[in-house]
């Protein structure tokens, strides 16, 4: 049950728009508040809105809604400030974080620490720069906020904290377990490696590599077969 | 009370229509059927001959009655030139500012990352077909300042670019005749991270 709301000035992103009738958009915002919401922005897309060209991924705005059901009424939204529009590959790993967002985040579940590493990483896209350690933070946050990251530093059975030396694997929907008399199959992670993808230090290379190896790993299982349109044309547009 | 076969067969048919639904559709139908049987008759003559005569011209894509519209066979236009815009309601837009004399090539959408809508979703390969032949020195890409069109135009940029082409994008900033007092700030702010030296 969702309680009628009226909210003003919700510091917020638009992660995705779709048209509705003639003139009008529904968006998905992420809100600092009250976590994702539905929308419809009435008029949004007349020349003379107020909405319009406001209503923009990737920018901080300051949103106000009202109503009670799945999707509310935008009343108001203005732009922030501060955030220059994301351009070339760092737009596209913007669609990559909206997309996890839209898929993983249930609505009106407010996640503050998430929606701050949101800000911070759309912050640093912006600014240029390595994206992959930001990008790494930001699925680690989000897989602990939602409860699915696995502990990164013991073992799931027995809570033994994990040999820098000792390599291990992670097995699905139990987590970090030791790597002797494991299927070959899984991917062997040192335990160095897994202290610093917890404490998100990506400054060598070979945990960059394996984070991401990782993330993607834990992130497939909690899509459950689920595929990301933004990560294949991500791939497709890196192949000219 | 039962609708006639035809009647509703005809309402379902108007819904596919934008922004229409049940409703308009049923108003749409009584109207044509009541009051505007000419009309009607127009309307339907007109779909089926738009439907099996309009195509995609070859050389730019937008619709034609012809393997190559008049537009691409102008001989006046520059055929150097080549602007790459979303729609045909933007090469409309182009051609109004009666500033620009070469050709086009209108990609009938965008690339949508989150709508599934990538490069090979867009025929992309048309485009670089269609620039690659010679007779193109530059690429000028006119896809909107939105995210989509800001990825569609980083996309198309690289791979032509790793042809050999010579690819330029047109200018974002603030519109003619503005001032700065009555501008919103995301366009003061953007005009700003891009400005350009004098």
């Amino acid at each position: 049950m969702t309680q009628k709301q009226r909210v003003a000035n919700a510091a917020a992103y638009v992660l995705h728009a779709l048209p509705y009738r003639e003139t009008s958009l529904i968006v998905e915002l992420f809100t600092r508040s009250h976590g994702r919401i539905g929308a419809v922005a009435k008029g949004a897309k007349r020349p003379r809105s107020a909405l319009r060209g406001v209503l923009m991924e990737f920018q901080p705005l300051a949103a106000s809604w009202s109503g009670g059901g799945e999707l509310k009424t935008l009343t108001h939204a203005e732009w922030k400030g501060g955030q220059p529009m994301l351009a070339g590959r760092a737009l596209l790993l913007g669609y990559y974080l909206n997309e996890l967002l839209l898929n993983l985040l249930p609505r009106e579940d407010a996640h503050v620490e998430l929606f701050d590493a949101y800000a911070r990483s759309i912050a640093e896209l912006g600014a240029g720069g390595a994206a992959a350690p930001g990008l790494r933070r930001f699925e680690r946050i989000l897989l602990a906020e939602l409860g699915y990251l696995p502990l990164l530093t013991e073992t799931a059975e027995g809570g033994v904290a994990l040999d820098p030396a000792g390599e291990y694997v992670f097995v699905p929907d139990r987590g970090a377990l030791p790597a002797a008399g494991q299927s070959a199959h899984l991917v062997r992670y040192r335990g160095a490696v897994l202290n610093a993808i917890a404490a998100d230090d990506y400054s060598d290379p070979a945990v960059l590599q394996q984070g991401r190896q990782l993330m993607r790993t834990l992130i497939d299982q909690v899509l459950d077969g689920r595929m990301l349109n933004s990560r294949r044309i991500f791939f497709e547009m890196q192949e000219p | 009370m039962s609708v006639p076969n035809s009647l509703d067969e005809l309402i379902a048919a108007l819904r596919c229509l934008p922004g229409v639904g049940p409703k308009s559709a049923q108003r749409m139908a009584y109207h044509l059927l009541q009051h505007e049987r000419d009309g009607a008759q127009r309307l339907s003559r007109a779909l089926l001959a738009a439907l099996q005569n309009l195509r995609h011209c070859t050389r730019c894509n937008a619709f034609a009655e012809s393997e190559i519209c008049a537009r691409c066979a102008a001989p006046r236009r520059d055929a150097s030139l080549l602007c790459v815009v979303e729609t045909p309601a933007d090469l409309n837009m182009m051609e109004q500012s009666q500033l620009y004399n070469g050709l086009y090539y209108c990609l009938m959408g965008r690339i949508e990352p989150l709508g599934g809508v990538g490069p090979r979703e867009l025929q992309i390969e048309r485009l670089i077909v269609r620039a690659s032949g010679g007779e193109v020195q530059e690429v000028i890409l006119a896809t909107n300042f939105t995210n989509e069109g800001e990825a569609t135009a980083h996309y198309l940029a690289e791979v032509l670019r790793a042809r050999g082409l010579k690819v330029s994008r047109i200018a974002r900033g603030l519109p003619v005749g503005a001032e700065l007092e009555y501008t919103d700030a995301g366009t003061i702010g953007q005009a700003l991270v891009e400005r350009r030296p004098l």
